[in-house]
């Protein structure tokens, strides 16, 4: 404050001030004296309210610079960990699946085959057509069959029960998915309230899209524009024999 | 349909290679090899032992889409038949993919009955146009 203010702000206050204190009105004196208080008063609450908003964008500041580096540095590595997780569990549950199967189809080849084989024997049998000694290769061959068939259909509900539970991944992967995405959800709205868009983007889209082009987009997810795309093996053996193939 | 066909699966899906496997095994084609993309594909498609190329679009390294470009390039596989097994779905790319010189186009999740009728169509054309 330079001298001239100080004067236009203080000079009649004080003045004031001092008539009362010559003249020995102590009413006035009073009256005065918190005038001069209240003036200093309602500058030092304007400064302190001043500094309480700056104190407070400083803090709403930090909390969301703090929130970023915490996503950036947890919580998006460890989103990469459970996705890792994800494609190791669904590929491990689709191998079993597939172990269960491929052991599966030889039982259940075979109980065909001798089946088959059984059922000639048994055609001669009612047609009594059959010899002594094919009737007790019949009963001979009844028998082991009855016995595999039991084993293999046991050991197919076993591999059948098997394949069920290893379904359970899509419910454990499925929580894990749901989790990412809400971090999605997160990044996107803390970033958003990052206004810092300086260059145009436009430049690198188009770059970006050209090399997404021939690198491919991966599955179409309902619910996620994925521009022109056919819907099904249909539109593609029209639009493919539109194209002479 | 002679049954000795060599066949390349190229995917980098280990599970979706064996069920393409297990289904030409259920055709009959027992003679099946595998790759993870166009770069571990194409040096054994140059080694001669390969009848038909199944692929993949979308892998690291190098995409099914250059795989073709490159068989197509290659004079001693410039005639061989390419299956695409993809779930790339936009029809900008299909076009792209016939224009490459593509045989046959089929899109994920897939039928053993579609895969069938494809690879049953792409061997009568040739063996009609031999």
């Amino acid at each position: 404050m330079t001298a001239a203010e100080l004067k236009s702000r203080y000079g009649n206050l004080v003045l004031n001030l001092s008539a009362a204190l010559e003249a020995g009105d102590e009413a006035a004196f009073t009256v005065h004296l918190n005038s001069i208080v209240r003036d200093r008063d309602d500058g030092m609450w304007t400064q302190l309210r001043k500094l309480t908003t700056d104190l407070g964008s400083a803090l709403e500041r930090f909390q969301l610079d703090s929130r970023l580096v915490d996503l950036a540095e947890k919580e998006v590595p460890d989103a990469r960990h459970r996705l890792d997780h994800v494609l190791k569990m669904t590929d491990e549950a689709a191998h079993k699946t597939m172990d269960l199967v491929e052991q599966s189809g030889p039982l259940a080849d075979r109980i065909s085959s001798d089946a088959e084989q059984l059922s000639e024997l048994w055609q001669q049998f009612r047609n009594r057509q059959i010899s002594p000694e094919d009737f007790r290769q019949l009963l001979d061959k009844m028998q082991v069959f009855l016995d595999d068939v039991r084993a293999s259909s046991e050991a197919l509900r076993k591999n059948l029960a098997e394949v069920l539970m290893t379904q359970g991944y899509q419910d454990l992967s499925g929580q894990i998915i749901r989790g990412v995405i809400k971090l999605v959800d997160e990044v996107e709205s803390t970033l958003g309230q990052l206004v810092c868009l300086a260059t145009d983007p436009s430049s690198k889209a188009e770059n970006a899209d050209k090399y997404r082009e021939s690198r491919g987009h991966g599955p179409a997810v309902p619910g996620v524009d994925h521009g022109n795309v056919v819907n099904g093996q249909q539109d593609i053996d029209a639009l493919l024999s539109g194209l002479g193939i | 349909m002679s049954k000795d066909l060599r066949f390349l699966v190229v995917d980098d899906f280990s599970t979706m290679r064996r069920i393409i496997k297990n289904l030409l095994h259920d055709l009959g084609y027992q003679n099946v090899a595998e790759a993870d993309d166009g770069n571990t594909a194409l040096p054994l498609l140059q080694v001669g032992n390969i009848d038909f190329l199944i692929t993949d679009w979308n892998m690291p390294g190098m995409p099914g889409l250059e795989l073709l470009k490159a068989v197509r390039a290659d004079p001693k596989l410039a005639k061989m038949p390419v299956l695409m097994l993809t779930a790339e779905a936009k029809r900008e790319q299909i076009v792209e993919a016939a224009q490459a010189g593509v045989n046959g186009y089929v899109i994920k999740p897939f039928t053993a009955v579609t895969l069938k009728e494809k690879l049953d169509k792409i061997l009568e054309t040739r063996a009609a146009a031999k």
